[in-house]
C-alpha cells in the first residue's frame, strides 16, 4: 500500500496549495482589512454598526430571507410529495420535477427581470390579469424571487429523503387504525423534519447572499448583498468598511452551515429505496396533482416572459412577432465574444473542478492517508460551503488587486471552482465509497500499481458521477454572478456581469436574448452529459455483446 | 520473549510452506490477535473459524499483507516475509463481496492481471480454469448479470489466472444458498486439488469449516483455540469454548435433521458418519 502514499500525497499538496492560496490568504486579508489600519482598530465595525441604514438592511435581508425560505420550502414539498405519494401519470411527474428545478439553470438576476417584466406595471401578467397586486420594487419582488430561485433546491432535498423514507410505515399506521392526520404526521411530516429544517435553512442562506435578485428588484429596499456592492464598487467606495459588511455576512451563513453539520446527525437514514405500491385513490391524486400544477404553473408564468419579449418588436408597445432582438445580438460581436467567454470560463471550471474534486474525494473515501490528511480535506469543503460569493468576490479583489491575476479567466475559474467545491466533492465522496472496497487490493494483486488502479477500475465506474460532478460545475458557472461582479474585468466579461451592464442601459431585450441563451446552453449540456453517460455504458454493452472474437 | 509459547503442540517433521510465529496485532490500542502460532503445510485446506469479531479476518489479512503485525513473524517456504510488501508476496484472495470490475465483462475480469503479466497463465490454462468453473457460457455477460454463484466462481477463476502461492478465500459461501453452497465448496476442493494449492479459508460456519477443510483452526478473542484435523475436533475438543460453540451447533443441526426424517434415517446416517466424511 505504500505505492498510492506518493501519489495521494501529492494530490493533497496540490489542492492544499489551491485552497491556501485561493481560500484561506484571501480570507484572512478580508479579515485583517476589517479591522487592521495601520494598527487593529475597532472604528470601520464601529461605524459600519452605527449607522441606521445598515441595521435597517440586516433586518431587511433577515426578514425577507426567512419569508421566502419557509415559503419555498412549503411549496417544494407540495410539489415533492405529489411525486413520491400519488398514482399520477408518470409523466405529470417528470413535468412537475422538471419545473421545480428549471430556475437552477438561469441566473438569479434573471429573475428579478423576469418579475418585473410580469408583474411591473406593463407586466406580462399585470395586463393578462388586469391588475398590478404589489409593488414589486421591494420586499415583494425580493421574496418573489428568492422563492423562485430556492425551490430547485428545496425540492431536490426533499425529493430525495422523500426516495428513501420507509414508506411501509404509511400502512403499518393505517393498520393501527390511525386517523388520516395522525399517519401524515407519523408517516410523512415526522421522518422528513429534519431535511424540511434543512431545506429551510439551505434556502435562507441562498436568499441571504444572493446578489442578483436584489441587484435587479433591489429598488430602495436595501438588504445587505446590495449594500456589500455599493461600499465596494459604488459612487464612494470604501474598503476597510465594506470588509466589515463581508464579515456580517459571513456569520449568518457560517451559522447557517454550522446548523446544517448538526441537522446531519439527526437525519434518519435508511439503506434502501423504499417501493410500496400506493393504493388507489382518486381524490388525493387530483388534490396534490393540482397543488402541485398550481406551483408549477406559478414558476413559469414567472419565466413566460422570458420567452415572449426577446420574440415581439417592442415590449410592451408594439407585440407583434418578430425576430429583431435575436438578430441584433447575433450581429453584436461583442455580446456574442462574451457568450463565447462564458462558455470557455464555463467548460474550464468544469474541467478543472471535476478532477480537484475527484482528486480530493480520492483521499477521504479510497486511502489510507492519515486521518489528519482527511480532516483538512473536509474542513476546506466545508468551508467553502460556508462562505458566501459575495464575500469571496470581495476577498479576491483585496488578495488579487495589482498582481497579475487580476481580472483573468484564470482568476475567475479558480474562483468558481473554490466557491461551488463543496457539492461536488460531496457528490464524488459518495459515489466513490459506494464502490467496491476491495477493488485497489484486488487490482494490485493482479500487478496493477495504484495510480494503473485509478484509470484502469476506479475512473471508469466513477464516471457517471464525474460527468454530473462536470455538469454541476458548468451550469453554476454559467449562471453565477455574485462573486463575479468583484473580479471579473471589462474584457473578460461574462454574461451574467453584462446582463448587469445592459441594465443600466435599458437594454433589457438583450438581456432575456442572453438569458435564454444562458438556459438553452444549460439546458444542452445537462442533457448531452447525461446521454452521454448513458450512451457509454450501451457502447460498452453492445461491445460485451459482440466481443471476445480473438479467444 | 513470546517465541516461548510457540511450538509446543506442534513439532512434526513434515514441511511448513507457511508459518506464523508470535504474531501481536492491535488496532487503537484493543489487542484483536494475540500470540498466533501457526504452521501450514503445502496444498492443505485450511479454514479458520470463529465467532464475528475474532480477529479471523484480520489473520488473513495479515497473511495476505494488507496488514503488518505489530510484532511476530511470517515466513514464507523459509523466506522472512513479515514486511514485505502485499504484491510481492504473491498471494491472492477472494473478497467476500468478490470486488469485480463492474465496468468490464467475465472475460476481461478473469484476464484482467494477463495485462500485467501477460506470461503468468497460458490462453490454454486460462481456458481450463474457465472450463473447471463452468464459466464457458458467460464470458461475455455484464457482471451485473450474474448471480452471487457465478460471482463467486469469477472471482476465483481471476485470482488462479495470477498462479498464487496461496490462495486467500474470505467468507467463500457465506453469501450464497443451498445447493450453491455445495457446488462451490467442491469446485474449491477440486481447485486445490487440481493445482496442489495451498489455501485458506475463513468462515463463521462450523459445519463449512469442518466439511471443507484438512485442518480447521479455531480463534477465541484473538487466541487459537485449538488446530486440528476436523475429525480430532468432533471427537476430542479442545475446551469448553469448541464444545459449546462449535459443536453445540453442529449437534442442534443433526438433531434437527434427525427430527425430520424419521427414526428410520438416523440409522443409516450414523452409520455413513455425517461429520467424519
Amino acid at each position: 500500500m505504500k505505492g498510492q502514499q506518493k501519489e495521494l500525497k501529492g494530490i493533497f499538496w496540490i489542492l492544499f496549495a489551491v485552497f491556501l492560496v485561493f481560500l484561506l490568504i484571501p480570507f484572512c486579508l478580508l479579515f485583517g482589512k476589517s479591522f487592521w489600519d495601520d494598527g487593529i482598530t475597532g472604528t470601520f465595525y464601529h461605524s459600519v454598526l452605527q449607522q441606521k441604514d445598515f441595521f435597517t438592511a440586516l433586518c431587511n435581508s433577515f426578514q425577507v430571507a426567512a419569508a421566502a425560505a419557509a415559503t419555498a420550502t412549503v411549496l417544494a414539498f407540495l410539489v415533492a410529495y405529489a411525486v413520491h405519494y400519488t398514482l399520477l401519470p408518470s409523466r405529470f411527474k417528470g413535468f412537475l420535477r422538471f419545473v421545480a428545478t428549471l430556475p437552477m439553470f438561469l441566473p438569479t438576476i434573471t429573475y428579478g427581470f423576469a418579475i418585473i417584466y410580469s408583474f411591473g406595471k406593463q407586466g406580462l401578467l399585470t395586463r393578462i390579469l388586469g391588475r398590478q397586486f404589489f409593488d414589486l420594487y421591494g420586499f415583494w419582488g425580493l421574496f418573489l424571487g428568492y422563492v423562485i430561485y430556492t425551490i430547485p433546491v428545496a425540492f431536490l432535498l426533499l425529493h430525495n429523503t422523500m426516495k428513501f423514507v420507509d414508506k411501509k410505515t404509511f400502512l403499518v399506521s393505517k393498520t393501527m387504525g390511525d386517523r388520516a392526520i395522525s399517519t401524515f404526521w407519523v408517516a410523512v411530516v415526522r421522518p422528513l423534519l429534519g431535511t424540511f429544517a434543512g431545506a429551510f435553512i439551505q434556502a435562507f442562506f441562498l436568499s441571504f447572499t444572493d446578489f442578483g435578485i436584489p441587484a435587479s428588484v433591489g429598488g430602495n429596499y436595501d438588504v445587505i448583498a446590495t449594500m456589500l456592492y455599493n461600499q465596494m464598487l459604488g459612487g464612494i467606495p470604501d474598503f476597510h468598511r465594506g470588509a466589515v459588511i463581508a464579515i456580517c455576512m459571513l456569520i449568518p451563513s457560517v451559522v447557517s452551515i454550522l446548523l446544517l453539520q448538526l441537522l446531519e446527525r439527526w437525519n434518519i437514514r435508511y439503506q434502501k429505496i423504499s417501493q410500496v405500491e400506493l393504493s388507489k385513490n382518486r381524490v388525493r391524486d387530483l388534490g396534490w396533482g393540482l397543488a402541485g400544477l398550481a406551483v408549477a404553473v406559478f414558476l413559469l408564468s414567472v419565466f413566460a416572459v422570458i420567452f415572449v419579449v426577446p420574440f415581439v418588436e417592442e415590449w410592451p408597445y408594439r407585440t407583434g412577432f418578430s425576430l429583431e432582438h435575436v438578430m441584433e445580438v447575433g450581429s453584436d460581436s461583442e455580446l456574442l465574444q462574451v457568450y463565447v467567454h462564458s462558455l470557455l470560463l464555463a467548460a474550464a471550471t468544469a474541467f478543472f473542478g471535476t478532477w480537484l474534486s475527484y482528486g480530493a474525494a480520492l483521499i477521504t473515501a479510497r486511502s489510507t492517508l492519515g486521518a489528519r490528511y482527511k480532516k483538512v480535506v473536509e474542513s476546506l469543503a466545508l468551508m467553502t460551503n460556508a462562505i458566501p460569493g459575495m464575500v469571496l468576490g470581495v476577498a479576491y479583489l483585496f488578495a488579487f488587486s495589482g498582481t497579475s491575476l487580476q481580472n483573468t479567466f484564470l482568476l475567475m475559474m479558480l474562483c468558481n471552482i473554490v466557491h461551488y467545491f463543496s457539492t461536488p466533492y460531496l457528490m464524488m465522496k459518495n459515489a466513490l465509497s459506494k464502490l467496491n472496497a476491495g477493488w485497489e487490493t484486488t487490482a494490485m494483486l493482479m500487478g496493477d500499481s495504484w495510480t494503473k488502479t485509478i484509470f484502469r477500475v476506479v475512473t471508469p465506474n466513477a464516471l457517471p458521477s464525474l460527468l454530473e460532478v462536470f455538469s454541476y460545475y458548468f451550469i453554476n458557472a454559467m449562471v453565477t454572478i455574485s462573486a463575479l461582479i468583484f473580479i471579473a474585468g471589462a474584457r473578460t466579461m461574462v454574461l451574467t456581469t453584462m446582463m448587469k451592464q445592459l441594465q443600466y442601459v435599458n437594454r433589457f431585450h438583450e438581456v432575456f436574448v442572453l438569458s435564454l441563451l444562458i438556459l438553452a446552453t444549460n439546458l444542452a449540456v445537462k442533457a448531452g452529459l447525461s446521454l452521454l453517460a448513458k450512451h457509454r455504458w450501451n457502447h460498452k454493452k453492445e461491445k460485451r455483446e459482440k466481443g471476445r472474437d480473438f479467444v | 520473549m513470546l517465541r516461548k509459547v510457540c511450538g509446543a503442540q506442534e513439532r512434526k517433521e513434515s514441511f511448513h510452506v507457511l508459518e506464523l510465529k508470535g504474531i501481536h496485532k492491535s488496532f487503537d490500542g484493543v489487542p484483536v490477535l494475540k500470540n498466533i502460532c501457526l504452521n501450514i503445510e503445502e496444498g492443505e485446506i485450511v479454514s479458520i473459524l470463529g465467532p464475528s469479531g475474532c480477529g479471523k479476518t484480520t489473520l488473513l489479512h495479515l497473511i495476505l499483507g494488507m496488514v503488518e503485525a505489530d510484532a511476530g513473524t511470517i515466513t514464507y517456504q523459509g523466506e522472512d516475509i513479515t514486511h514485505m510488501p502485499m504484491e510481492k508476496r504473491g498471494f491472492n484472495i477472494v473478497f467476500q463481496d468478490y470486488a469485480l470490475f463492474p465496468h468490464l465483462n467475465v472475460y476481461k475480469n478473469i484476464t484482467y492481471g494477463l495485462k500485467n503479466k501477460p506470461h503468468i497463465s497460458t490462453q490454454a490454462e486460462v481456458e481450463e480454469l474457465i472450463d473447471l468453473l463452468g464459466l464457458r457460457d458467460h464470458l461475455k455477460k455484464r457482471i451485473d448479470q450474474l448471480s452471487g454463484g457465478q460471482k463467486q466462481r469469477v472471482a476465483l477463476a481471476r485470482t488462479m489466472v495470477m498462479k498464487p502461492k496461496i490462495l486467500l478465500l474470505d467468507e467463500p459461501l457465506s453469501a450464497l444458498d443451498g445447493v450453491i453452497k455445495e457446488s462451490i465448496k467442491d469446485r474449491i476442493k477440486t481447485i486445490a486439488r487440481e493445482y496442489h494449492l495451498t489455501t485458506i479459508i475463513v468462515t463463521h460456519d462450523p459445519e463449512e469449516a469442518l466439511t471443507l477443510s484438512d485442518r480447521v483452526l479455531i480463534i477465541n478473542q484473538g487466541t487459537i483455540s485449538q488446530y486440528a484435523k476436523p475429525e480430532e475436533i468432533v471427537h476430542q475438543p479442545n475446551n469448553d469454548f469448541v464444545r459449546k460453540f462449535i459443536l453445540r451447533q453442529l449437534e442442534i443441526k443433526r438433531k434437527n435433521i434427525y427430527a425430520l426424517f424419521g427414526e428410520g434415517s438416523r440409522f443409516a446416517l450414523e452409520a455413513g458418519g455425517v461429520l467424519t466424511v
